[in-house]
């Protein structure tokens, strides 16, 4: 029996988000309507009874009692098994198909029942004749059209058979005396006219009550149908504005591209998702993140951008939806997508600002999955990503360029500071006169060619530093626990004598709960950093002056403060101080030669340790430079070793 | 007493003039080789007294190469009688990686290490140190 199927299983895909588990509306209606009328059939059962009885007893009528009695029992017997076996179904939850199964049997039951209570009222002169028209309006509920319209045609089948059976005196009539003066059930005119009568009652009103039963069901499937698709817009909407977020936060390559396939695979709800990009070479389509794939799918084959039909196709910038692997002509690798589980795809391009980048694919385990919505769906997605995936590149794109330039001056340097190295060696040899006496004019000169070639070899040192710290990511991954005061003091006491020379006051201070204050870093980092920072101070802080350098704890931070009386900087200088080269220009009137890479050394270094640097200072006053380090966390056993 | 002898492995001949003339000017008797292979090919004919090596030459660690040959405790070793000759090694204060390639950081195979540029007292110093010290 074919009934009333709900919204969505004809053709639309299956929605995710109402599975077997839960009914739709029409197979809840059916549910409840089955039930409903299991509670009509009570007052109908009694109701038959009781008119039976009120007929006999309170009107001058005769009619033999005890067949309509017995239907009225029949009709509440089965309508209590009706009642139980439906309990029985609500409590274990039973599929639809079951209550449909009960219904069947409720109309056909009914239908006898009514059969044989208009027989037994008097055939076609039955005034019960017209509750048949309720039961064609209530299976007109249940059914489809053409079921109910069998039903209607049955019932009117069951008449005129009665009809015709006591017509030709092959079944006794049931007279009710008292109702009519003479019967009429052998007027030939009379039955006809009667027939034809409930014949078209009938068939009108399984046409009305189908015909308007089924404009309602199909405006409660379109809402049904909207009220869907707006819970997949909103879950979508939702997804991707997640999948923005979450793409959005990193500038990771890798990350970004590995977050877009798994937020599109959720939004969509579909098994697997997948990005290739474009290679250097603009032709080959590499897998760069998936999501829901095996390996060995990955690894097919060589996607060419020019040879593969889709790829062409998605990147001339469609978006191309594949209903059904084994029947497009635009696969490469049918058979690999087949043994993969995969019958539907679509594909969107990723397309930046220079031109295709590659494309985002989804799968989907059934045929049909995508609909025009998905289509425009994964091709906001696309938009989305490639913005993301572009501004990943771009930032790789400068890291990488960043990591270049510093591989190159290393190189450069390591070249150029072997010959300083030497001629410094020979210059020194010469001066000690090793090589034979010289003249003073003469040392004069080779004194003020060492300093030239020992700013240099400085210079080449930093530079040195500077690249190493770009480029030897090893280096850094050794860090280790560094106590700040060990490396305070040992850098401080290297100070001391060039502070005295020049009539300064050197002065330390620590305010640390902690004894021994530890940050995670290199010991030569944090000797670098504190070297250049109290150099730096001590150089440009005229005699007579202070320097302070101290260290206070603040939560789990430490700050680590130089502190001087020296010219300052200039306000417009603040912001460059700590670039590559760049010296202050009252800095130069002081000190001729100097790299102009300490300070950013400095910030390189603390960068790298995971802190910050600022810098404050007023012109002749003095400048404060503060590192602040995250404090290591170290457990007390190690704390005692330090 | 005899010329105490040195012997000086350096890829640089500038280098090896730079170090030559301070230690030649203070009486001592210096031999030249030009890279690690020139070293042990002639060191059992030139049988020195004290070895200046540089670290760097053919390849980033060729120094510590002949170091570790020369030191080593291995009884059969070729060059078993320079086992306790000192080694004074060159390297550039910049240059930390080398040294990353000793085999423990407690066991150098050298005595000590001079930093270049070279001051040519500081060399003359510690020459004396290691050679009186003997």
């Amino acid at each position: 029996m074919e009934l009333h199927s709900p919204p969505g299983n004809r053709s639309a895909p299956p929605e995710t988000a109402f599975d077997g588990q839960e009914r739709s509306l029409v197979e809840a209606e059916l549910v409840s309507s089955v039930a409903w009328l299991i509670r009509l059939r009570w007052i109908a059962g009694a109701g038959v009874i009781l008119a039976t009885w009120l007929a006999r007893t309170f009107f001058p009528l005769t009619f033999p009692a005890a067949p309509l009695y017995s239907i009225g029992a029949v009709i509440l017997a089965y309508n209590l098994v009706f009642f139980l076996v439906e309990r029985g179904l609500t409590k274990s939850m039973a599929p639809t198909r079951r209550y449909t199964r009960l219904a069947k049997w409720q109309v056909g039951l009914d239908w006898l029942a009514m059969a044989l209570l208009i027989h037994f009222s008097g055939g076609i002169e039955s005034p019960l004749l017209l509750f048949f028209i309720f039961h064609i309006i209530i299976a007109s509920i249940f059914f489809t059209p053409s079921i109910a319209f069998a039903y209607a045609l049955l019932a009117i089948l069951l008449v005129s058979g009665i009809t015709l059976l006591e017509y030709f005196g092959a079944v006794p009539h049931v007279t009710i005396e008292g109702f009519l003066r003479q019967p009429l059930y052998s007027n030939t005119l009379y039955t006809g006219t009667a027939l034809a009568a409930f014949a078209s009652t009938g068939l009108i009103s399984a046409y009305l009550a189908t015909t308007i039963h089924e404009r309602l069901r199909k405006r409660e499937e379109d809402v049904v149908r909207l009220s869907r698709r707006l819970q997949r817009a909103t879950s979508r909407l939702q997804a991707l504005n997640e999948g923005a977020r979450t793409v959005g936060s990193t500038l990771e390559l890798a990350q970004v591209l590995n977050r877009l396939v798994k937020s599109t695979a959720e939004a969509m709800g579909v098994r697997a998702c997948s990005i290739r990009l474009l290679d250097k070479t603009g032709r080959r389509l590499e897998p760069v993140a998936v999501y829901g794939l095996s390996q060995a799918y990955l690894e097919k084959g060589p996607v060419d951008a020019v040879v593969n039909p889709l790829a062409r196709e998605v990147l001339s910038g469609k978006v191309v939806n594949i209903p059904d692997i084994s029947s497009s002509h635009l696969l490469q690798y049918p058979q690999d997508a087949r043994q993969e589980g995969i019958r539907s795809m679509i594909s969107a391009p990723l397309i930046g600002k220079d031109g295709p980048l590659g494309i985002l694919r989804a799968y989907a385990v059934e045929p049909n999955r995508f609909n025009s919505e998905d289509e425009e769906f994964l091709r906001a997605i696309a938009a989305q990503g490639s913005i993301a995936i572009e501004n990943a590149m771009a930032y790789q794109a400068v890291a990488e360029l960043d990591a270049a330039k510093s591989n190159f001056i290393r190189i450069v340097t390591h070249e150029l500071r072997s010959p300083v190295s030497v001629t410094q060696s020979l210059l020194r040899t010469l001066t000690a006169g090793y090589a034979g006496a010289i003249t003073a004019p003469q040392k004069d000169i080779l004194q003020r060619a060492t300093r030239r070639v020992e700013f240099l070899q400085k210079l080449i040192d930093d530079l040195l530093d500077l690249a190493a710290g770009k480029t030897d990511i090893k280096a850094f991954e050794e860090m280790e626990s560094v106590s700040l005061m060990i490396c305070f003091e040992r850098v401080v006491k290297r100070f001391e004598l060039t502070a005295q020379e020049k009539s300064l006051t050197l002065e330390m201070k620590s305010d640390c709960p902690q004894r021994y204050p530890v940050v995670m870093a290199t010991t030569e980092g944090i000797d670098r950093i504190l070297d250049n920072l109290i150099s730096n101070a001590i150089k440009y802080t005229p005699a007579g002056g202070k320097v302070v350098v101290s260290i206070v704890c603040v939560d789990d931070e430490v700050q680590i403060s130089v502190e001087d009386t020296g010219i300052g900087i200039p306000e417009e200088s603040l912001s460059h101080i700590f670039e590559e080269f760049y010296r202050a220009p009252n800095a130069r009137e002081i000190e001729h030669e100097g790299t102009g890479l300490g300070l950013t050394i400095v910030k390189d270094l603390v960068t790298r340790f995971g802190g910050r640097v600022a810098v404050e200072s007023k012109p002749a006053a003095g400048s404060r430079f503060t590192v602040t380090l995250p404090l290591a966390v170290v457990d007390e056993s190690e704390r005692r070793l330090t | 007493m005899d010329k105490k002898r040195i012997l000086l492995i350096d890829d640089d001949p500038d280098q090896r003039l730079a170090l030559r003339l301070p230690l030649e000017s203070a009486g001592f008797e210096v031999q030249e080789a030009i890279n690690s292979s020139d070293a042990l090919a002639r060191i059992n004919e030139i049988d020195p007294d004290l070895i200046i090596l540089d670290v760097m030459m053919d390849t980033t660690t060729a120094g510590f190469q002949v170091a570790l040959e020369l030191h080593s405790p291995d009884p059969a070793s070729e060059f078993k009688q320079f086992r306790n000759t000192p080694i004074i090694m060159l390297t550039a204060i910049h240059s930390t990686t080398p040294l990353r390639f000793a085999p423990d950081a407690d066991y150098l195979p050298v005595e000590t290490f001079i930093e270049k540029p070279v001051d040519p007292e500081t060399l003359l110093k510690k020459v004396h140190e290691l050679l009186n010290g003997q």
